[in-house]
């Protein structure tokens, strides 16, 4: 896992200087080595967290001849059977690295090579006869990869705040980047938060070249329709997913040449793949999780549990709300987007014990919830469907006390509750039935915005997630569409980034997906729907594959997602003196996008009951402004700290064809 | 659908019942799977736990709802 960052010139010759100072601003995510390469026309960078080959494996690379040079993000876990058929082929290596897989893939297989890695990456090739950049990100958008198109030429980074770099680059909120943040919690790429700053779409490569720039799928999220699924027996199925998910599993945790370790959270996902990894690999297993002292979002017991069971070597961090206040501007400056939630900043404390425990590498669960089927939002979809078939049955309102045990503890609130929530725009011809509630309530943040950037949201051109929807869609089982809407907006864009990559690198830890596996992905995503959620037992093929190393209490417990205390962080006595001056009157006015009197009241509220008990959407708002706000001051205002330049140690690669030619044979 | 793989979700769904729940809730549950199952709409009295506790009620109900009746 590293850190990659590039220029491309359309003049002279790109700056030496600026491609360091990008690369300076990576160097959370490389620590142990750094290296560039420039010719007249590109330059690539790179800050490398050594993990396969770490004595070979430093980047920029090339190929036999120089002619083609990669900076690489992430890793190709199928990288040795590939150089094996690519060996094959002719090609001959210098190292036993992923990296120089990805140079010999392109020249032997072209773009057709990113169908064939089975990994989490963010790739820049350059080839110097063509002159040609090609741009490429994984699957679903594990390894993030921006890209700002100047006037004069083309700058790419793994993190906004290295393309920030160039004191050219506009400095500014994108009006719809904010929309689709205060809508789907994240900007749905290629969107940003800032203005002309682009994120290349998971599953897409990019060409950038005489013949201009240019992007292409090299793979989408489909399914089958509905009743025309391939595999219909669940025996079979069981074991097909189990065989994946193992060798999924196995995989990242063997292909690595420093000790891998893994997270525990209590719940199903991260339990089946540490038991995997105690089961079918020899290497003794340390794990890691979070924990939290206020009991409603605590999952030690399970932890203990777990880890008892597979005999891990196992440690936890406690997290308290006044410690997420005071990391959340550090979290900022990571995830460079606003967040709607608190829960990125545990992870921060995680990912912190990780590295200092020594570990670089985690394996979790993450995924497993879009790709089989395990949030709410899915079980709430099926009662709203089931619902929309006749509104005015009693029977079928009484569906919304299945999803919630609170819900059958208070009988008496569940009608106007369920009513008011669930029963919103009960179309059943809507391809976004699934998300219409989480859409709504989010949206009401909207309300607080400032009349400026509501002028400039209306204005503008939106983009409907909905209408982009593929065709053939409509085919689909429901729950087939809502996993299509969770992948493309939530997974990609808070899941992996902000809760993701970014909570991870902050500290130089990689994440390791086996849910995210391409086979388990292509697999799950083949299979009936209600292979995956039975009636409203969500993740029912995964609770019967791993009944046997995952212990009942474990299966059964209702699905918790994770949280952490959001607005109770920010209002408690102890709260850090940053919080107020950043949501003063005038800071909110300077930054724009709220209204001042707004804020003030909602600010009013949170002193008054310490955020305790506030509702979700006002927990939302308190998280949305003050994550606007840090974004706004770290790296829009003037002076903003996230763009702090770091000395890197000399470069392992130091290619500088501008001033010697001879520097590559 | 196959009438095999019908039985064998029906036979799944036994494992999964829960006997500790309200039976009229757990009839709302049966026929939120029996409708995704089979994509029928069940009247208001066949979500009934008389009619959803046993696999030949069931399947008399569906017979009749594929027919029409």
């Amino acid at each position: 896992m590293c850190g990659v960052c590039g220029i491309v010139s359309y003049g002279g010759p790109p700056d030496l200087a600026l491609l360091r100072r990008m690369m300076g601003r990576l160097a959370h995510r490389g620590p142990d080595g750094n290296g560039y390469y420039r010719d007249r026309r590109a330059a690539l960078g790179h800050t490398r967290l050594a993990i396969i080959d770490t004595s070979g494996g430093a980047q920029p690379l090339c190929n036999e001849d120089g002619t083609v040079w990669v900076t690489f993000n992430g890793e190709i876990f199928n990288y040795v059977e590939l150089g094996e058929e690519l060996r094959n082929c002719g090609h001959s290596f210098r190292t036993a690295s992923d990296t120089e897989v990805i140079v010999h893939a392109w020249e032997e297989w072209g773009k057709e090579c990113f169908s064939r890695f089975n990994g989490q990456w963010a790739i820049a090739l350059w080839d110097r006869r063509a002159e040609r950049l090609v741009l490429s990100r994984d699957r679903l958008g594990v390894r993030p990869l921006f890209f700002a198109r100047v006037s004069t030429g083309l700058l790419f980074a793994s993190e906004v705040k290295s393309i920030f770099a160039d004191p050219s680059v506009e400095r500014a909120f994108d009006p719809v980047g904010l929309d689709q943040t205060l809508t789907y919690w994240s900007p749905v790429a290629p969107r940003t938060v800032f203005r002309g700053i682009e994120q290349l779409e998971p599953g897409h490569y990019a060409v950038l070249d005489r013949d201009g720039f240019r992007k292409a799928p090299y793979w989408r999220i489909t399914f089958p329709e509905r009743g025309r699924e391939p595999m219909q027996d669940v025996r079979e199925n069981v074991d097909a997913l189990r065989e994946r998910i193992i060798e999924a599993t196995r995989l990242r945790f063997v292909r690595s040449d420093v000790p891998v370790g893994a997270y525990l959270s209590g719940g199903l996902d991260s339990s089946v793949t540490a038991a995997v990894i105690a089961h079918y690999t020899s290497v003794p297993l340390h794990t890691f999780s979070l924990r939290f002292s206020d009991g409603e979002f605590d999952e030690g017991q399970y932890q203990k549990k777990m880890s008892a069971l597979l005999g891990t070597e196992h440690q936890d961090i406690m997290v308290n709300p006044s410690d997420i206040a005071a990391v959340f501007p550090e979290a900022v400056r990571h995830t460079e987007t606003p967040i709607l939630r608190a829960a990125p900043a545990p992870l921060f404390l995680l990912s912190k014990l990780v590295r200092e425990n020594g570990y670089k590498v985690v394996v979790t669960g993450e995924g497993a919830d879009e790709v089989l089927a395990g949030y709410d939002i899915f079980r709430e979809a099926r009662v709203r469907l089931f619902w929309s078939r006749d509104p005015e049955s009693a029977k079928r309102a009484r569906a919304a006390e299945l999803l919630y045990p609170w819900m059958a503890r208070s009988p008496g609130q569940v009608p106007a509750f369920a009513r008011s929530f669930f029963g919103r725009h009960l179309d059943p011809g809507d391809p976004a039935l699934s998300h219409r509630p989480r859409w709504d309530s989010t949206s009401v943040i909207k309300s607080m915005l400032s009349g400026g950037l509501r002028d400039r949201i209306s204005r503008a051109e939106t983009e409907d997630v909905v209408a982009a929807m593929p065709p053939g869609s409509e085919d689909w089982d429901p729950l087939s569409r809502g996993q299509w809407l969770e992948m493309t907006t939530l997974l990609a864009g808070y899941i992996l980034a902000s809760q993701g990559d970014r909570m991870l690198m902050a500290n130089s830890v990689e994440g390791r997906f086996p849910f995210l596996d391409r086979d388990v992905v292509d697999f799950a995503d083949a299979l009936p729907a209600r292979h995956k959620l039975f009636g409203l037992e969500e993740k029912y093929l995964l609770k019967r594959a791993f009944a046997d190393l995952v212990p009942k209490e474990i299966i059964q417990r209702p699905k918790q997602p994770y949280r952490a205390p959001d607005a109770a962080s920010f209002f408690a006595e102890d709260r850090p003196a940053w919080f107020d001056e950043l949501m003063s009157k005038r800071a909110i006015a300077a930054a724009g996008v709220f209204e001042p009197s707004a804020v003030a009241g909602l600010m009013a509220k949170g002193r008054r009951t310490g955020g305790e008990n506030m509702s979700n959407t006002d927990n939302m708002r308190v998280l949305a402004i003050v994550s606007t706000q840090l974004t706004y001051e770290t790296f829009i205002a003037e002076g903003g700290s996230g763009e702090l330049d770091q000395a890197l140690p000399d470069p392992s690669v130091a290619v500088d064809l501008v001033t010697d030619d001879r520097s590559v044979q | 659908m196959n009438p095999e793989i019908i039985e064998q979700a029906f036979r799944d769904y036994g494992a999964l019942r829960r006997t500790d729940t309200d039976p009229e809730l757990e009839a709302v549950r049966a026929a939120i799977l029996l409708e995704d199952l089979l994509e029928v709409t069940l009247p208001d009295a066949g979500i009934d736990p008389a009619v959803l506790a046993d696999a030949s009620a069931v399947a008399a109900l569906v017979a009749r709802l594929w027919r029409g009746v």
